[in-house]
């Protein structure tokens, strides 16, 4: 059958045509995208020259209300806004002068910054980023948030508080910034009853956040015992960063959390906030977890430790694992002239010790 | 009559399915990488770089770069990695052995001494000469270590055993990084709450005719010459499309070792770089995976679509068939070494999907082109009719070149990097002249790569070494 | 007085250099290190103003030439986002004369300049 002459031929002419047609469609896809393409091209092209001249506006009118020493009058407001008020109609040019307040805004503190939000409200930009908020895109939403964050819109701070459980991260993120931002410590508030974890990305943001407002009396207790891990987590740096000394014996029973990350984030955290007992504790959990653990335990001893636990130290010595012989070596040597006597005297069967001792004379000589 | 036109017809049909699955699999990785790079574009809106900059809690990073000879640029190369947006850092400098001034170099730009330092040999090296750090606190983040020559791998190694922080990012030490390229990179490393993100990696940019001023990127110029060109070409198709496609499918199996990001906890669990092969970056990556595969926990390879990272392309048919080559041998040696995945339920996507791939569509594509050319030739020979051969070949360079058009578009859509018109007809030419100039050539380095293995072939094959003054004279050029 | 200003961000260099101006100073604005190190050897400035992280040498490095160069006749102010004590500690250690962190008030700025306007009779 196959090797018929005419089904040959047919074959061939079937698959001709289709072949031949698979190239004409893509022929035309290839001049399709070019075309596109091209337009794309000049189109940005045009963009560009408006978007010079939007920011050149923009930027006067930025560095007006900056240096504007004189007080607003409510009636007028910061002079020369007609132009960018006609222009805010153009969602581009919206788009630009916003990024450039907020940028201009990030950048500058004091009176200077106050004109630049007085500028925000009177060119009414919040209702733009208010409307933003009912999106249903989560990417308009989060930035929105932000916007109404750092143009410091305090009198929205209510309004925002429902989205820090959003199911969205990014709208989440912003919304606990912007909490924590507009009510300070007490925006943490949100740490009680979130569902989600916080990444170690959020809550290095948040922590920045919070580092640059006065320090607050806080009660982290609560959330030290949270069923929420990351929130654990994110209470016990909170403790070690602003010394909450009398949440010692609860940060000890940290230590014995199930979450491995909870545990070593506890022992970074008494290395700071300690008492005499602390060491002992440490000590006591010293061979239940993993090397990391073991290592940020010795961390811990080379701030809090006294005496008694340079034997502890010592005994270490004779492991066969290198970093634990090397940081406690270290811990030793840097606890006083009592503890480099036991480093010194200690006799090393595996004479890796002789060449620790010289890096550690090294390190404290530096 | 009968054979003949039965092994035709097979012959035909099995290359036609290969081409249409090889269609499906590229209009697949279009979509999928639009996907992924927009939703980047639009978590990346999000993130102000300067708060991960300065915090304490940023992730400690040690930068490992293996130097061999490399006297003509190093210090500008040092002085870039030390000028890097990051807090939590130190820069390992690796001196494998060279034969050149390249360490005499450092010691003096850098007022370097020598230390005692105690290397924890955790996984095995050519043995460490001396340990150095420099006398100014301005450098104090720097350390250069002088070894016996063992090639990059090892390098990687005895960087591994000196570094003390957290992460590793393995980089070639004339590379070319983007001032915020290391907070890009290991961003995701914080991100994820779900899974354990064990690596990362970043987009390659061609840096040929770019202006470097210091070991810094001035102004970035479409190459020059036909070949860097027509891999610039090359590379945005892999970063922008395929690599980004695969990481939507958590199934990359390549961080490129120019520039990437690895948790050294896990690096040393599977033994560090291995030696053995010259694809030491790819085969740690695939052997990452499988570790935490076989360990079952869920864990995450990211990958970067912003240019972080740009380096200098082979600008010669010679060099570029000793790197393709390696590219070659490095493929079929990790493929070798790690077949026990090779469609491995156990192996989930790993093993399902992305082995499969590597395999069928990357390392076999060259030779099945080249039967396939061959094949045709031969029909050709012997007078039967062959234009359905000859309209499935044309549809195959049509679709590549469609696929090359789509990945210009997508970089005019997204980075923009060329933005002169001319730039992007040039590289539009370059897309229809790679099949005939560029692509051939490619195959034949692939397929003497897969001779030489046979032979056990293991050495690098250098590159002769440039170096960026030559193209600091071109500066003159725009104007600096 | 004459004064040199570093910062690579062209909205907040335009900032620096408008409210300096407006207090009377006359202002050299550069893009980055190596620019900055050119024309203080060239211009010679009164003050130094300068960011920290900006392309070829850091501000921190800026700080180490000038202190070593010309040493007590030119005063050198750091403003800068990263605020944290590490770097600050850095900056005054290598001899840093001021240090402004992000985001700032023009008016203080403006002050803490004034301050050395009284070494200049010294």
């Amino acid at each position: 059958m196959i090797s018929s002459p005419l089904f040959v031929l047919a074959s061939l002419v079937v698959s001709l045509h289709t072949l031949g047609l698979v190239i004409l469609i893509f022929t035309n896809l290839i001049l399709l995208i070019l075309a596109f393409m091209l337009f794309f091209m000049l189109w940005k092209g045009t963009h560009e020259k408006n978007h010079d001249r939007y920011r050149l506006i923009s930027g006067l009118l930025i560095r007006r209300a900056v240096f504007y020493d004189d007080q607003i009058d409510p009636e007028t407001g910061i002079p020369g806004t007609k132009k960018a008020t006609r222009l805010m109609v153009n969602k581009v040019f919206r788009k630009l002068f916003t990024e450039e307040l907020i940028s201009a805004k990030k950048n500058i503190a004091g009176m200077a910054a106050e004109n630049l939000k007085y500028l925000y409200h009177q060119l009414k930009l919040e209702s733009f980023a208010l409307k933003k908020l009912n999106s249903a895109h989560w990417h308009t939403k989060a930035k929105a948030i932000q916007e109404l964050t750092l143009m410091d819109m305090r009198e929205l701070k209510d309004d925002l508080f429902v989205y820090t459980n959003d199911k969205n991260e990014y709208v989440r993120m912003e919304a606990q910034v912007a909490v924590v931002q507009f009510n300070g410590f007490e925006g943490l508030r949100f740490l009680d009853s979130i569902t989600y974890a916080i990444s170690e990305w959020q809550q290095i943001k948040l922590l920045h956040k919070l580092s640059n407002l006065p320090p607050a009396h806080i009660d982290i207790s609560g959330w030290l015992k949270s069923p929420n891990t990351s929130v654990v987590v994110f209470a016990l740096k909170l403790a070690r960063n602003y010394h909450g000394f009398e949440m010692h014996d609860v940060i000890l029973t940290c230590l014995d959390h199930p979450d491995p990350q909870v545990r070593l984030q506890a022992i970074h955290c008494l290395g700071e906030i300690y008492n005499d007992e602390t060491s002992v504790h440490l000590i006591s959990r010293f061979w239940r977890d993993d090397v990391r653990h073991q290592l940020a335990i010795i961390k811990a001893l080379q701030n809090i430790g006294s005496e008694k636990d340079n034997i502890f130290l010592s005994t270490l010595l004779g492991n066969d694992d290198y970093d634990l012989k090397l940081n406690a070596a270290r811990a030793l040597a840097s606890s006083g002239l009592k503890g480099f006597a036991l480093l010194v005297e200690y006799n090393d069967a595996d004479l890796v010790l002789n060449d620790i001792i010289t890096q550690v004379r090294g390190e404290l000589a530096a | 009559m009968n054979l003949q036109a039965t092994i035709f017809d097979v012959f035909s049909y099995a290359l036609l399915s290969y081409a249409v699955l090889l269609l499906t699999i590229y209009t697949l990785i279009g979509f999928f990488s639009i996907a992924e790079t927009r939703a980047y574009v639009r978590k990346n809106s999000f993130t102000d770089y300067r708060v991960l900059a300065s915090s304490p809690d940023a992730p400690s990073v040690s930068i490992l770069a293996p130097a061999f000879n490399e006297g003509a640029t190093i210090i500008d190369n040092v002085r870039s990695l030390l000028s890097l947006n990051y807090i939590n850092l130190e820069v390992i400098v690796i001196n494998d052995g060279s034969t050149d001034d390249t360490l005499a170099k450092l010691i003096s730009a850098y007022d370097l001494y020598e230390l005692d330092f105690f290397v924890n040999h955790q996984i095995i090296t050519q043995p460490v000469k001396v340990v150095y750090k420099s006398h100014n606190p301005v450098y104090k983040k720097l350390i250069v270590v002088d070894k016996f020559k063992g090639g990059k791998a090892d390098s990687l190694n005895v960087g591994i055993n000196i570094s003390k922080n957290d992460y590793l990012v393995s980089i070639d030490v004339d590379c070319v990084l983007e001032q915020d390229a290391l907070l890009k990179l290991c961003k995701p490393f914080l991100e994820q709450t779900e899974k354990r993100v064990i690596a990362t990696g970043g987009v390659l940019r061609i840096v040929n005719s770019c202006d470097i001023e210091g070991g810094r990127l001035v102004k970035i110029n479409l190459p020059e010459e036909f070949l860097p060109r027509v891999q610039t070409l090359e590379y945005i198709r892999a970063f922008l499309l395929s690599r980004m496609a695969w990481t939507r499918l958590n199934g990359l199996l390549l961080i490129s070792g120019a520039f990437g990001a690895f948790d050294k906890d896990i690096v040393i669990s599977c033994g560090g770089y291995n030696n053995e092969t010259v694809g030491e970056d790819m085969e740690l990556v695939v052997r990452m995976r499988r570790f935490m595969e076989e360990k079952k926990e869920p864990y995450k390879v990211a990958f970067i679509p912003d240019p972080l990272c740009w380096t200098e392309a082979p600008a010669t048919y010679k060099n570029l068939g000793r790197q393709r080559n390696r590219w070659t041998r490095g493929t079929i040696e990790t493929l070798y070494t790690h077949r026990k995945m090779f469609f491995n339920p156990k192996y989930h996507v790993l093993g399902m999907v992305s082995y499969p791939y590597w395999l069928f569509f990357e390392y076999l594509a060259p030779i099945i082109e080249t039967v396939g050319f061959l094949a045709f030739l031969l029909f050709c020979f012997i007078g039967v009719v062959t234009w359905s051969c000859f309209f499935i070949m044309m549809s195959i360079f049509s679709v590549g070149v469609l696929y090359s058009i789509f990945a210009i578009l997508m970089e005019v859509l997204t980075y923009n990097q060329y933005k002169q018109k001319k730039d992007v007809l040039r590289l539009l030419l370059v897309a229809m002249a790679e099949p005939i100039f560029f692509h051939p050539f490619v195959v034949a380095s692939a397929i003497k790569g897969n001779f030489d293995i046979l032979r056990k072939r293991k050495s690098w094959g250098e590159m002769t070494r440039r170096g960026f003054t030559h193209l600091d004279k071109n500066k003159n050029k725009y104007g600096n | 007085m004459k004064i040199l200003v570093a910062e690579d961000d062209d909205l907040m260099l335009k900032m620096l250099e408008f409210r300096l101006k407006k207090d009377g100073h006359e202002v050299i604005v550069t893009h980055d290190g190596r620019e900055a190190m050119d024309k203080i050897d060239q211009l010679m400035p009164d003050v130094v103003i300068t960011d920290i992280m900006m392309p070829y040498f850091s501000g921190l490095e800026i700080i180490g030439a000038v202190k070593t160069k010309y040493p007590g006749i030119m005063p050198v102010i750091i403003i800068s986002g990263m605020g944290q004590e590490s770097v600050v500690l850095e900056a005054f250690q290598l001899g840093a004369d001021d240090f402004i962190t992000k985001p700032f008030s023009p008016n203080e700025l403006s002050v803490r300049v004034k301050r050395f306007e009284k070494s200049f009779f010294t």
